[in-house]
C-alpha cells in the first residue's frame, strides 16, 4: 500500500494492522442454529490471542442461523474483532442499509460484502430470494455511506457509518482471464480488503495475483489469502466436485491419500502451512484468512505452527 | 412467447369437479406451440378428463372443445361467447392473461386456469423451453451483449458473476448456464469486454413489479 | 377379476412390423388399426381406444433401427410413455397402454404378446371407465 495510507485513520483494529503493514491473520465464525450464545462464546474462546478479526457469516448456505449482526455483537463483548458478512440474497436495500446502521451503532466496523449462497443449496429452497442490489452495489452502499455521510437515497444520515469495506474473491472460478477485471471493478466500487477462496491451486492464485499486480490493484487493496486445512483425501474430493467455485488439484488429493488414515489431518496441515509460507512470501498479499469451520480449535495451532503471531 | 405447462389432471379434476358442463377453450398462440394449451392439447385433455371422470365413478361430465386464436385479444375473445354460454365453467389452457382475459369479458362465467404460465421464453430445440425475459420494463441487453442477466442469472446480478460460476454453468444447477459466462463470452467475440467495467448502479425495479401492477398507454391509439 | 366377455384389445401397428392372422388374435376381441409407421401413434388416438371401451392397447413398431423413416419407433415410444402417465394420472393405469417392437415374419412372437396382454387383463380387471 502507498505510503499516504500512514495518515489515514484506521477504522477498524484489522484496518490498523494492515496499515501497520503486518501481515493480518483473520478467521471464521458460523453462528449456531439457534439462539444459544454460548456457541459463540466457545468459538471466541479458542479464536482469541491467535487472530486479528473473526468473519462471522451471513446465514452461510442459505441455512437459517442466528444473524451475523447478533454473532458480531457476541464476539465483541467476548474482546474479539468481528468482520460481519452480509448477503444481498435476503434482504432488499431498505433492510441493507437500516442493518448496516444498526451494526454500526452496535460497534461493528468491519463488513464483507457478498451475493451469498442460493438459496436453492439451503434448508429453504422454496423461499424468496431478493437480490435487489448486487455485492457490488452493496460495497458502493457502505462506501458512499463513509465518503458521503448519506444514504442510499441521498440522506444526511446524522451519524453515517464508516466501516472498512472487504469483498471475497474468487480467483479459481472461470472465466479465468475476467477475475482481474472483476476484482479492478470491486475496488472501484469501494472495497478497501480481499478475502479470496481457499487456495489449493497455488500457480492459479499466482498467475491470478501478478495479473493483479501488474494492473496495479495490488497497490489499492489488502488482498487476504484464503486457507482451510483438508481433513482427508474424501474431503478434498468432495470440496472440489461439490463446492461451487472451489478448484483442489490432483497433487493434493492425490498426497492427502498418500498418508496413512491416521496421518491424513497432520498431512492437511502440513499443506496448509506450506500455503501460508508461500502467501508470507508472495508480493500484493497482506494477510491470510483462515476458514475452519466448526473447527475452530485448529486455528490456534495452525498460527503457532505457521509462525504468525508473536 | 409465453411458456406454460397444463396442470396436473388430478388439479384440473378438483377444481371442475363442482360443475356439469365444462368449455374447455385452447388457445391458438403461445400456449400452443409450448404444447400446453392448443387445439391438440384440448383434445387430450378433454379425453383424459372423461376417462377419469368415469375411472372414479363420478357422474358424467358433458366436455365441449373449443380452441380460438388468442384468449388475451378482444377480437378474438368474442368467438367464445355462445360456448361460454351453453357451459356452467370455462376451462381455459391460455396463459394467465387470457384466463384473466375471459374472466373479465365474461363476468358471469366461472373460469379456471388449466395451465400453469411459467415464463417469457424460447424453445431452444424441440421440447426443451428456456426463460429469457423477465419484462423488468427497463430492457439493458444493450449492455449485456443481448444476454439477460436479470432473468438468466440465478442472482440477479449486473456487475458481473458471482464466485460460483465454474466451467460456463452455474452454481445453482450445472444444467443452467451460467448468463455471466454467456454474457463474458459474446462480448469478448463482438470485442465489447470494455462494457463490464462501467459500473452499474442498483437497478431500479419500479419499472418491474415493485411499482404495482403496471401499465402502459398509447395515447395516439386511444381514440 | 373375471369377466364374462372376451378382454377388448385395440391394436395400432405399423404395416411393416407385422400382419394380421386370426390365430394371432385367440382368447380376445380385437379391434385393429393399420398406420403406415408407428410414429403416427398420437395421445390422442390411444385415449380414444380407451374411450371406446378398451381393456388394453398396444402398438407393435418395427425392430428398432429397422424403421423405415428412422426415428418412427423412437418418437412412437416417447408418446407412449406419456401417454401411459396421462393414463395413470386418469386411474386407467399405464400398464394397459404397451408398445413391442415386432418382426414381420414371426407371427408367434405377436401372439404370445397378446396373451400376455390377455392375462394382465384378466389381472387388472376390465377397463374402470368403459
Ligand atoms: S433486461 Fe429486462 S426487459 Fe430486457 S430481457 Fe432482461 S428482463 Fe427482459
Ligand atoms: S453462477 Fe453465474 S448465473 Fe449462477 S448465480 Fe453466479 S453469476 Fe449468476
Amino acid at each position: 500500500m502507498s505510503n499516504d495510507d500512514m495518515t489515514i485513520k484506521p477504522l477498524s483494529k484489522l484496518h490498523e494492522i494492515l496499515l501497520n503493514g503486518e501481515f493480518a491473520v483473520t478467521g471464521e465464525c458460523g453462528p449456531p442454529r439457534g439462539a444459544n450464545r454460548e456457541v459463540i462464546a466457545k468459538k471466541a474462546g479458542l479464536l482469541k490471542g491467535f487472530i486479528d478479526a473473526v468473519n462471522v457469516t451471513d446465514n452461510q448456505t442459505a441455512i437459517v442461523r442466528m444473524s451475523s449482526i447478533a454473532g458480531a455483537v457476541h464476539l465483541i463483548e467476548a474482546g474479539l474483532e468481528p468482520v460481519m458478512q452480509m448477503v444481498v440474497r435476503d434482504r432488499n436495500r431498505i433492510a441493507l442499509q437500516s442493518d448496516i446502521l444498526g451494526a454500526y451503532s452496535m460497534g461493528i466496523r468491519n463488513i464483507l460484502c457478498l451475493s451469498g449462497d442460493h438459496q436453492s443449496f439451503g434448508s429453504q429452497p422454496d423461499a424468496l430470494n431478493v437480490f435487489d442490489i448486487d455485492s457490488l452495489n452493496l460495497v458502493r452502499t457502505v462506501k458512499d455511506m463513509r465518503e458521503t455521510g448519506k444514504d442510499m437515497s441521498g440522506f444526511e444520515l446524522d451519524i453515517a457509518p464508516a466501516m472498512f469495506i472487504g469483498a471475497a474473491a474468487n480467483p479459481f472460478a472461470d472465466p479465468f482471464e475476467y477475475r482481474v477485471l472483476r476484482l479492478a471493478k470491486k475496488i472501484d466500487a469501494g472495497v478497501d480488503f480481499i478475502q479470496t477462496q481457499c487456495i489449493y491451486n497455488m500457480a492459479r492464485f499466482k498467475q491470478w495475483i501478478k495479473m493483479a499486480r501488474e494492473e496495479g490493484l495490488t497497490e489499492k487493496v489488502y488482498i487476504l489469502g484464503g486457507v482451510t486445512p483438508l481433513k482427508s483425501a474424501g474431503m478434498a474430493r468432495y470440496m472440489n466436485n461439490k463446492v461451487a467455485g472451489m478448484d483442489i488439484p490432483d497433487e493434493i488429493i492425490k498426497r492427502m491419500g498418500s498418508v496413512p488414515k491416521e496421518d491424513a489431518i497432520e498431512e492437511g496441515m502440513k499443506i496448509c502451512l506450506e500455503t501460508i509460507a508461500e502467501l508470507k512470501e508472495l508480493d500484493g498479499v497482506s494477510g491470510v484468512h483462515i476458514m475452519a469451520i466448526e473447527w475452530e480449535e485448529k486455528v490456534g495451532e495452525i498460527v503457532k505452527r505457521a509462525g504468525l503471531k508473536k | 412467447m409465453i411458456v406454460g405447462e397444463q396442470k396436473p389432471i388430478k388439479e384440473i379434476m378438483e377444481s371442475v369437479a363442482p360443475y356439469k358442463r365444462v368449455l374447455i377453450l385452447g388457445c391458438g398462440t403461445c400456449v400452443k406451440t409450448c404444447f400446453a394449451g392448443g387445439e391438440d392439447e384440448v383434445e387430450v385433455l378433454a379425453s383424459a378428463l372423461r376417462l377419469a371422470f368415469k375411472t372414479k365413478k363420478q357422474r358424467s361430465i358433458e366436455i365441449e372443445e373449443l380452441t380460438i386464436e388468442r384468449q388475451c385479444e378482444n377480437e378474438f375473445i368474442q368467438e367464445a361467447a355462445a360456448g361460454i354460454g351453453r357451459n356452467d365453467v370455462v376451462l381455459s389452457l391460455a396463459c394467465g392473461a387470457g384466463v384473466q382475459a375471459m374472466a373479465e369479458r365474461f363476468p358471469a362465467a366461472p373460469v379456471l386456469p388449466g395451465v400453469n404460465t411459467t415464463f417469457i421464453g424460447i424453445q431452444d430445440r424441440p421440447g426443451i423451453f428456456s426463460e429469457r425475459c423477465s419484462g423488468c420494463g427497463d430492457c439493458g441487453l444493450a449492455r449485456f451483449g443481448g444476454i439477460c442477466p436479470v432473468t438468466r442469472c440465478s442472482k440477479k446480478l449486473l456487475n458481473g458473476p458471482c464466485g460460483g460460476s465454474q466451467n460456463g454453468k452455474c452454481e445453482v444447477d450445472p444444467s443452467i448456464d451460467c448468463a455471466w459466462h454467456l454474457i463474458i463470452e459474446r462480448l469478448t467475440e463482438l470485442g465489447q469486454l470494455d462494457n463490464l467495467k462501467t459500473y452499474i448502479p442498483p437497478k431500479n425495479w419500479q419499472t418491474s413489479t415493485s411499482g404495482g401492477p403496471r401499465k402502459l398507454v398509447r395515447e395516439d391509439q386511444i381514440i | 377379476m373375471k369377466t364374462n366377455n372376451k378382454p377388448k384389445i385395440t391394436l395400432f401397428y405399423c404395416i411393416n412390423a407385422f400382419m394380421e392372422s386370426a390365430p394371432v388374435f385367440e382368447g380376445c376381441s380385437i379391434k385393429t388399426i393399420k398406420m403406415a409407421c408407428s410414429s403416427m401413434t398420437k395421445d390422442i388416438f390411444l385415449l380414444k381406444a380407451f374411450e371406446a371401451g378398451a381393456d388394453a392397447v398396444l402398438v407393435f413398431a418395427c425392430p428398432e433401427k429397422q424403421c423405415r423413416y428412422v426415428e418412427g419407433g423412437i418418437r412412437a415410444r416417447k408418446r407412449i410413455e406419456w401417454t401411459k402417465h396421462l393414463l395413470d394420472e386418469t386411474g386407467i393405469d399405464g400398464r394397459r397402454l404397451a408398445i413391442f417392437n415386432t418382426d414381420i415374419k414371426d407371427p408367434k412372437a405377436a401372439g404370445k404378446i397378446i396373451r400376455e396382454t390377455i392375462e394382465l387383463i384378466n389381472e387388472l380387471g376390465p377397463n374402470p371407465a368403459a
